[in-house]
């Protein structure tokens, strides 16, 4: 008889976690003399269950990248923060397109990634593979851009609104959201 | 993006999250979170590997269709690198000099006076 191999505990890396992003971004700007951000909030959150089976529900793929303007200087891969870049309004666009959405306006890890690939924060192509696999019913007509820098209040009063009034417009059941 | 998504939940849209910030992700609350551990803007999965971003989509959907309550968050069980020392770069204090540090303080005030021309203009 054959004893099976046993598998050993090993325990991975102290620092191998998730990044505490909000206490590293405190401590920073503490450094640089400025106040502590206040990231939004709550205890509980809403849910709605999926209404129809995926095959069946139409998806609306929502993003924070920007659309390219070489006017505004350097976008491309690797391209220093830029907040000329920004975007101050919910944006759309056709979901057939290919759209050039870049994110040289946020903070992303510019020292281990460069965002040369914009399928890394953009699975447009991937959720139309979905489609065509009837694994999701259907995309919306149009995806949608919203911005990331306005101040919570402006994102709650002015920018979610607008999305749920274009999302409705499309009739979308359900939202894939993808911050860059 | 969080606060998007609990509006869209709210409102008979349901959704889900695809991203690499975890704690600021949860700390706000939402409903459905596929959390991929990588450096951030790599939300959709590795650059140039389609089949890892097909992954990770696949799993956010599973979790559009399965999730059981709000808050549910799933890691995605793929790895950036097999070293994990990329994760103490991310604003590493350690590497900041005083004079690094003013200068880095110059840079942000540019950025914030450009934000603001721009959101004003908007």
């Amino acid at each position: 008889m054959t004893t099976a191999q046993e598998t050993k505990t090993v325990f991975a890396a102290e620092h191998d976690v998730p990044i505490p992003y909000m206490q590293r971004t405190r401590d920073y700007y503490q450094a640089l003399g400025f106040n502590p951000y206040r990231w939004a909030h709550f205890v509980d959150a809403p849910f709605t269950p999926l209404r129809t089976p995926l095959a069946r529900t139409r998806v609306a793929l929502i993003t924070t990248a920007a659309p390219f303007q070489p006017e505004l200087g350097d976008q491309g891969p690797g391209a220093p923060y830029n907040a000329a870049a920004k975007f101050y309004k919910v944006y759309s666009l056709p979901s057939e397109s290919v759209p050039d959405l870049r994110i040289s306006h946020v903070g992303y890890d510019r020292v281990h990634t460069t965002a040369a690939d914009f399928n890394t924060y953009l699975p447009l192509a991937r959720l139309k593979e979905a489609v065509a696999a009837g694994r999701i019913g259907s995309l919306g007509p149009r995806l949608f851009g919203t911005p990331t820098n306005r101040s919570q209040r402006v994102t709650i009063e002015a920018d979610n609104p607008e999305l749920l009034r274009r999302c409705r417009e499309d009739g979308v059941d359900a939202a894939v959201l993808v911050p860059s | 993006m969080s606060l998007a998504a609990r509006h869209l939940e709210a409102n008979g849209i349901s959704t889900v999250i695809m991203g690499c910030a975890k704690d600021i992700v949860e700390h706000c609350g939402v409903p459905r979170f596929l959390f991929s551990d990588f450096p951030l803007g790599n939300s959709a999965g590795r650059p140039f590997d389609a089949a890892s971003q097909a992954q990770t989509l696949e799993l956010a959907l599973e979790l559009l269709e399965r999730a059981p309550a709000a808050r549910t968050t799933m890691q995605s069980p793929l790895r950036w690198s097999l070293d994990a020392a990329w994760k103490l770069d991310y604003l590493d204090m350690t590497k900041l000099t005083p004079d690094k540090l003013a200068e880095r303080r110059k840079e942000f005030d540019v950025v914030k006076a450009v934000a603001k021309t721009k959101r004003e203009a908007s």
